[in-house]
């Protein structure tokens, strides 16, 4: 209805032509004479204008009277009086590095940063794609102060965008992304199987599933002009509710003058970091030390010459056995692969050549995108495809993405304009990363857990190789030929291969707008955005592989429209005071709906993946409709007074469907001020470049998940014996509470910018402080309620923290320059209260009864479990020496995943047609606990599990053959331990929970770009076709220089979300990647 | 013209966003708001039962009794909890999954009208119905953890329910079930047969298992407090179950209706499961008829061999479940003619008014319980003839002799040996190789109690002296 509205309303406009003009010539040209590129020109009082080319030339049409504004980014904006003039050159002056930026803030409005009163941060896309990222937000890393991204390893897995610390204690707190004016939905995807099995819903579990990748991996670097992070509530309270964690506000890039084409060319090569990965120890092999005679193998006749043979003991997933000797013969697990050339053959028992590592290879990454875009006095287009291609470094991996951008503005009348953009992303993706414990699924388990590091995994490949069949060195029992099956682990090219995932994804984002000066002082804008994907996901469990074979399609279709109308108003009350309004609704949309089906019991026909393949009665499918509405009402004012003190106000009043119908709607109010101090002292302070002082204060509110408010049965299927079908209904796990009310967050931020020595140097820096409080989220509760969790209004969650970025260049010269940028933050967090007598929010519970918890007092994130025992100070061991004793209860503080402070240092070098950019990210502190490592602690295949004892003998040793460790500490009766205990699988587990919390900070070689520009003026001939190549050499990830986690990369987690924060399981090395590129612009 | 459009434009967004009532887009659509009660009944008799069967998944208690030894993860078979997690299931799947809908099952039914086809005397029955197997669920807390929320319990407005007094608890079950059995009338009719899993309606059957759950609980007394041990064993025994006809026995059908032990021993693929040496041993020392049924030939010998329990094995070389047993609609016995009669055998060892003599309900228990899995009479003649077997001739005091065949019979019941075992403390089985505790008294509350409801937690665990496996519940002195 809306829509037919809007577009009926474009339709009626009556359209007339423009006044006389001609073609006015000119150039932009800094102090040196040299040109100035992308400058932006206008006549003043009319929209639309032109971008100076890279020679600085540009060409406006005018009527020939009136005053040309011209701007860049670093530069002082001039104002030129055309009257009478045919041709004309301008000169710029450098300016103070902020001063005169312009930042694009809620809504879509411009405003220069110098009266900005809160803090916003601006990236321009080339910076943040400077090493040609998949998702963009793997690109802001280290670059933006206050804004915390953590990745993982996954193949077009997603990136956790937090800003300015977790303010929810429920699970979203990314970022929201703003494209052009268009809210792009941030979920976070996982997999439709975990999901639907309850199992998560922000964020995957210990227990596994895959990351689908969320909003910000749907957006083209290529297409990004500019990136503007809004960081405190101030700053992001016209969005409303869910623009309480920030918003990253992207600007893509418009048509420019003339006709011109970019074309760009990447391909990059990753391999793992080896330091990222599991080293295995070398000297001894499968099984477990106990319970063997015949030298830890199992005797059995396997050539049936009636003489036993040594067979390795393939069913225990642990390295506990012999020491690795070659003079020793065995059947190993080839030796029952019938199609193996070591079919029925002893080998000897050494260490193999080929470890896990042999299973990663090349990744391989493509990319290509053409560019096309144009503009005149009418209007501009834009229209671009990219084509990206990953190729991932495990088998069987591939994540394609195609895109196409469009855009065009068309001035109807000198005073109406309208405006379209439409994005089309689809992607097609094969073999995404398998997440957490789940060894049908993933290899990791296998490879860091539990495994036996005898296995040479090029062997396993080959087997896999020879009949495509599940050859695994995990034989339940090689004496048995029903033995013969997988134990606990496939083999890893099995699974790859054949249990692996697929899915696609349709998305098409994009708005129609119609802008309309209605008076000089007054515009309005009149938008419709729409973002609509529709997703597939398919997973699979061979036949032939561990646990149940099956099949299971997930389809969900989501549907967001958004339906602004918008006045601004700019006008000049008085020669000193300014005013900008803002008045506007909003009505937001969303129907969202999936089916998720799965086969139970196996499949009948192997790899035969449909629905009807199922062993067992089809369980009806899971279906989904949430569909939400939000009605919002807002107004904002700015005050500028001789452009150094500035006043804002804002108010904005929410309704939203997910609340109860008589506590639905909440307000948002903001209040901010800016004083640009440096108009009072720059006469007294000459080496002073800019100052300003800012402080704001702000109340922002959010609503209720969807569904929360009422209480509804879920209808298992119907229970069958024999002829018998019996209906079931059973009460859900979760309360939901009709008596929800809005939660809040109160901000308050301060801030200072200063730059010195003609701003050679100069620092932005924030302190700010928010409390959410009355928090809307289902609280763990105990089940003899009757219920696992609760939504409750809980809590008061403080953030407080202080963001700075400092800038410098050290040297400049015509030809030479070298600049410095550095980001730091440090944020605190404490949940302050909980409501109804709860002391403790438990987040996620893990394997060895580790959890993550919010407790009253403390920081969101702590990480809990089981620690040692202490008699005066020692550990205590128990009476034989064998294990430390360990605390019964699980509410030990082992860390907390928040880190100290994060930061990043980009250099930047330029000399004549070179530049040299590296990036070093930071994370200080905060605490990783790792189920990999605690895992291989107990199979015994790391090296820490070798090597000598106090006595010079092998740990491993027996007892009585001087063996053995001496465990550190007392016993209980208060007398040191001096009781050697032998090191075997029964006893493995030395190393308990508390030992597994690892420091989690690291210092990165995060980027590297080395690159050469070719202006087309030294192409000679070539320059009329071409105007400029860039020729680049980037890297990325390419050293890790210190980190304290062993085998791992701190950073990596199985998803985006909160609920798996600060633990590791079956973690994914990390890529190294290094790539070419090469951009052409004509 | 262009003014004009743009305030209707203005007028339609602005009168689209004053609607105050959006609340029809948080409707849930595809689950329903409100069910009937019978298929909440069926659903909590089904979760209940679904966690007694699951040996082996969520419930350990086979190790426990040493029905089942360990192949290679030996943690469950060593006691320890942490890994099989049953602390937690048992108390969330009682908790959550049964006792939760069965009070909404009976909120439902205390609000319905009677009409023609429920009458006042049915929805009578049904609430009885809800409230046996409730008291069912509350006994196999009781006795598994000692103090357990009970008043406050079950009701989410109150998110830090008090541990109640586990006797006090053990007191109100029985009136409970007196209560219920006043309520039951033959005179209406009870559930569908599709909604009753136990009975498929058959109110007289009912009866006879309130009264045989009620003889059950009074004996668990008999320690303790001999006297209500007594009078309540005395009342319940004549209405008790006395014939196979009245056996609780639910069927499963096949995947996903199957009986748990299929998942855990067939579908997991574990290999993992295999008899223990004691009762293997047991079993074939006198060729006892239910062998066959209870175990496999181990596959690499052809022979019945048993395991050491806490040790790891070859799974090849040791027997592993029966087909039978292993069967994905293998029915489960929740209480049958067999376990009565053995309460019986007790009840008149002890110097209990029960009709009868031990041996004549010694026999009828171990007649029945053969006759179940399958033997012929010939074969029970032949196996109470065995000395070692007739209550004549066999080894122990009375109570020893009724422990040690009541613990053979109970092979797919070990929830229930498990309280016998502590209760009558016959037979002494072995400690396991590297057990990490004392023999299990109770189950360790589950560790989340420490975080969600913490001050009631202590309190509990100080009150029945310890949260840790080897504290002895009230009943079981010695």
């Amino acid at each position: 209805m809306y829509l037919i509205v809007m577009f009926m309303a474009i339709g009626f406009v009556p359209f007339y032509a423009g006044a006389q003009t001609i073609n006015l010539p000119g150039k932009v040209l800094d102090k040196d004479g040299e040109p100035v590129a992308g400058a932006t020109i206008h006549v003043e009082g009319q929209h639309g204008g032109v971008v100076t080319k890279e020679d600085g030339t540009f060409a406006i049409k005018s009527t020939l009277k009136g005053t040309l504004i011209v701007s860049a980014v670093g530069y002082v904006t001039q104002r030129v009086d055309i009257t009478g003039k045919t041709g004309i050159s301008i000169t710029l002056v450098r300016t103070d590095k902020n001063l005169d930026e312009v930042v694009v803030t809620a809504m879509g409005i411009r405003r220069a940063k110098n009266t900005l009163p809160y803090a916003a941060q601006q990236i321009s896309g080339d910076d943040a794609n400077k090493v040609r990222v998949a998702n963009i937000a793997d690109g802001l890393s280290g670059k933006v102060s206050g804004l915390e991204i953590r990745q993982n390893n996954s193949l077009g897995g997603s990136v956790n965008v937090v800003v300015r610390g977790i303010k929810s204690l429920g699970f979203n707190n990314q970022a929201l992304f703003v494209v052009d004016g268009t809210p792009l939905d941030n979920s976070i995807m996982v997999s439709g199987s975990t999901t639907n099995n309850g199992t998560s819903n922000g964020g995957l579990g210990s227990t596994g599933g895959y990351d689908m990748g969320n909003a910000a991996s749907d957006i083209n670097p290529d297409d990004i002009l500019s990136i503007d992070v809004l960081k405190g509530a101030a700053a992001t309270a016209l969005y409303g509710s869910r623009a309480a964690n920030g918003v990253i506000m992207i600007t893509t890039k418009k048509g420019r003058s003339g006709t011109n084409v970019t074309a760009n060319a990447g391909m990059t090569l990753g391999r793992i970091d080896r330091s990222t990965f599991v080293k295995r120890q070398n000297q001894y092999g499968a099984g477990r030390s106990d319970n063997l005679a015949t030298g830890g193998f199992i005797y059995k006749d396997v050539t049936g010459d009636g003489v036993p043979d040594y067979v390795v003991n393939t069913n225990a997933p642990r390295s506990w056995g012999p020491k690795f000797d070659k003079s020793i013969m065995v059947y190993q697990w080839d030796a029952f692969d019938p199609l193996s050339p070591t079919y029925h053959k002893a080998t000897p028992w050494v260490a193999p050549k080929h470890g896990p590592e042999y299973f990663f290879k090349t990744a391989i990454t493509n990319n290509e995108s053409v560019f096309l875009d144009g503009a005149n006095e009418k209007g501009s287009y834009k229209l671009g495809f990219s084509r990206i291609n990953e190729k991932g470094d495990m088998p069987n991996q591939n994540d394609g993405r195609n895109t196409i951008n469009f855009g065009s503005t068309y001035k109807l009348t000198d005073k109406i304009t309208v405006s379209a953009t439409a994005n089309y992303v689809q992607e097609t993706t094969v073999g995404r990363n398998p997440t957490g414990y789940d060894g049908n699924r993933s290899s990791m388990p296998q490879f860091r857990e539990y495994g036996q590091v005898n296995v040479d995994y090029k062997e396993q490949e080959e087997a896999y190789n020879r009949a495509q069949k599940n050859i695994t060195w995990n034989w339940a029992d090689p004496t048995t030929t029903t033995g013969l099956t997988p134990f606990s682990y496939n083999n890893p090219w099995f699974t790859a291969n054949q249990n692996f995932e697929n899915d696609s994804r349709n998305r098409t984002y994009g708005n129609v707008s119609l802008n309309y000066q209605l008076l000089p002082w007054l515009n309005i804008l009149g938008r419709i955005s729409l973002d609509t994907y529709d997703q597939a996901q398919e997973e699979r469990l061979a036949v032939g592989s561990i646990g149940t074979p099956m099949y299971s399609r997930f389809n969900s279709s989501f549907r967001e429209l958004n339906y602004d109308l918008i006045a601004t108003m700019n006008k000049d009350i008085n020669k000193d005071l300014k005013f900008n309004g803002l008045l506007g609704v909003n009505m937001r949309r969303d129907a969202i709906t999936s089916v998720y089906q799965s086969t139970t019991g196996g499949l009948i026909i192997p790899k035969l993946y449909a629905i009807s393949n199922s062993v067992g009665a089809i369980a009806a499918p899971t279906e989904t409709s949430t569909p939400k509405a939000v009605d919002g009402y807002f107004a904002g004012a700015t005050f500028t007074y001789r452009d150094f003190l500035s006043l804002d106000g804002s108010f904005r009043r929410d309704r939203s469907s997910t609340l109860p119908v008589d506590a639905n709607a909440y307000n948002y109010y903001a209040i901010s001020g800016s004083w640009q101090f440096y108009e009072q002292l720059k006469d007294n302070a000459p080496w002073l470049s800019s100052g300003k002082l800012r402080a704001n204060y702000a109340t922002v509110g959010n609503d209720a998940a969807w569904g929360s408010i009422q209480d509804v049965y879920n209808q298992p299927n119907p229970f069958v014996a024999g002829t018998t079908s019996s209906i079931l209904f059973a009460l859900p796990t979760v309360k939901n509470n009709d008596a929800l009310k809005p939660e809040r967050t109160n901000s308050k931020e301060i801030g200072l910018e200063m730059s010195f020595l003609k701003s050679r140097v100069g620092f932005d820096a924030t302190f700010y402080h928010t409390n959410t409080v009355d928090q809307i989220l289902p609280i763990a509760i105990t089940t003899s309620t009757g219920y696992n969790s609760k939504y409750v209004n809980a809590g008061d969650l403080q953030n407080q923290g202080f963001e700075v970025t400092v800038y410098g260049t050290p040297v400049r010269t015509r030809n030479f320059s070298w600049e410095i940028t550095a980001n730091w933050t440090r944020n605190r967090n404490k949940l302050i209260s909980l409501n109804s007598g709860a002391t403790n929010l438990q987040l996620a519970t893990f394997q060895a009864s580790i959890s993550t918890n919010a407790t009253v007092g403390k920081p969101y994130g702590q990480i809990e479990g089981q620690t040692y025992t202490y008699l005066k100070g020692q550990k205590v061991v128990n009476n034989d020496g064998s294990a430390y004793v360990l605390s019964t209860t699980t509410t030990n503080v082992l860390g907390n995943f928040n880190p100290d402070w994060i930061g990043g240092v980009t250099n930047n070098f330029k000399f004549k047609g070179f530049s040299l950019s590296f990036l070093v990210d930071m994370r200080k502190g905060g605490t990783v606990w790792s189920l990999d490592q605690y895992y291989a602690e107990q199979s015994g295949i790391l090296p820490a599990s070798t090597g000598l004892n106090d006595l010079g003998n092998e740990k491993r040793l027996p007892v009585a053959s001087g063996g053995g460790i001496i465990l550190k500490g007392v016993k209980a009766d208060g007398t040191t331990n001096t009781t050697r205990t032998a090191i075997t699988s029964g006893n493995s587990l030395l190393l308990p929970p508390p030992d597994e919390a690892y420091d989690a900070g690291y210092v990165k070689l995060r980027e590297l770009s080395l690159g050469y520009h070719i202006p087309g003026s030294k192409l000679g001939n070539a320059s009329r076709v071409i105007k400029g190549i860039d020729i680049q050499l980037l890297g990325r990830n390419l050293w890790i220089i210190h980190k304290n986690l062993p085998m791992a990369d701190p950073e990596d987690g199985a998803s985006a979300g909160n609920n798996n924060q600060g633990l590791q399981f079956g973690s994914y090395p990390t890529i190294r990647s290094l790539g070419l590129n090469l951009k052409m612009q004509f | 013209m262009k003014k004009s459009i743009f305030y209707i434009l203005l007028a339609v967004l602005v009168l689209g966003a004053c609607t105050k009532d959006i609340s029809s887009y948080n409707d849930q659509t595809k689950k329903a708001a409100v069910v009937p009660a019978a298929p909440l009944f069926t659903d909590g008799t089904l979760a209940l039962t679904n966690q007694l069967a699951n040996n082996g998944g969520g419930n350990i208690t086979l190790h426990i009794v040493d029905y089942m030894a360990q192949a290679i993860i030996e943690d469950n078979a060593q006691y320890n909890f942490q890994t099989s997690q049953m602390p937690i299931t048992q108390w969330n799947v009682l908790y959550r999954d049964c006792l939760n809908n069965l009070k909404r099952s009976d909120s439902i039914l205390s609000t319905t009208i009677p009409d023609a086809t429920n009458s006042a005397v049915t929805i009578t029955n049904r609430r009885a119905c809800v409230d046996i197997v409730a008291v069912y669920a509350w006994y196999i807390l009781v006795t598994s953890y000692g103090n357990i929320p009970y008043s406050q319990a079950l009701n989410p407005d109150n998110l830090f329910p008090v541990y109640d007094d586990q006797h006090a608890i053990y007191t109100d079950l029985l009136k409970r079930l007196d209560n219920d059995l006043a309520n039951l009338s033959t005179s209406g009719a009870g559930f569908a047969a599709s909604e009753d899993l136990w009975f498929h309606g058959n109110i007289a059957n009912w009866i006879s298992f309130t009264n045989s759950l009620k003889m059950m609980m009074g004996m668990t007394l008999a320690d303790v407090d001999p006297a209500t041990a007594k009078t309540v064993v005395e009342a319940a025994s004549p209405n008790a179950i006395t014939s196979t006809a009245q056996n609780c026995i639910m069927a499963y059908g096949s995947q996903p209706s199957n009986n748990p032990m299929y998942t855990n021993f067939v579908v997991a693929k574990r290999n993992d499961y295999i008899a223990s040496m004691p009762l293997m041993d047991q079993l074939l020392s006198n060729a006892d008829p239910r062998l066959t049924s209870y175990y496999g030939k181990a596959s690499a010998s052809g022979e019945y061999v048993g395991a050491v329990m806490g040790v790891q094995t070859t799974y090849s070389t040791v027997s592993g479940p029966s087909t039978k047993d292993s069967a994905s609609n293998l029915p489960y016995v929740v209480l049958d003619y067999s376990e009565m009669e053995f309460l019986r055998a007790e009840a008149v060892a002890r110097g209990f008014n029960v009709g009868g003599t031990v041996e004549s309900h010694y026999d009828e228990g171990i007649r029945q319980s053969i006759k179940y899995w399958g033997g012929a009479d010939s074969s029970v003649t032949r196996y109470l003839a065995d000395p070692s077997v007739a209550y004549a001739t066999a080894a122990g005091t009375d109570i020893q002799k009724i422990a040690l065949q009541k613990w053979i019979s109970l092979y797919d019941h070990p929830d229930h040996e498990w309280i016998d075992i502590r209760r009558l403390d016959w037979p002494a089985l072995p400690a396991p190789v590297g057990a990490i505790s004392g023999f299990p008294n109770r189950l360790y509350y589950p560790q989340n109690e420490q975080t969600v409801n913490g001050a009631n937690y202590t309190a509990a665990a100080a009150a029945i002296g310890g949260d840790v496996v080897t504290t002895k519940l009230f009943w079981d002195i010695h």
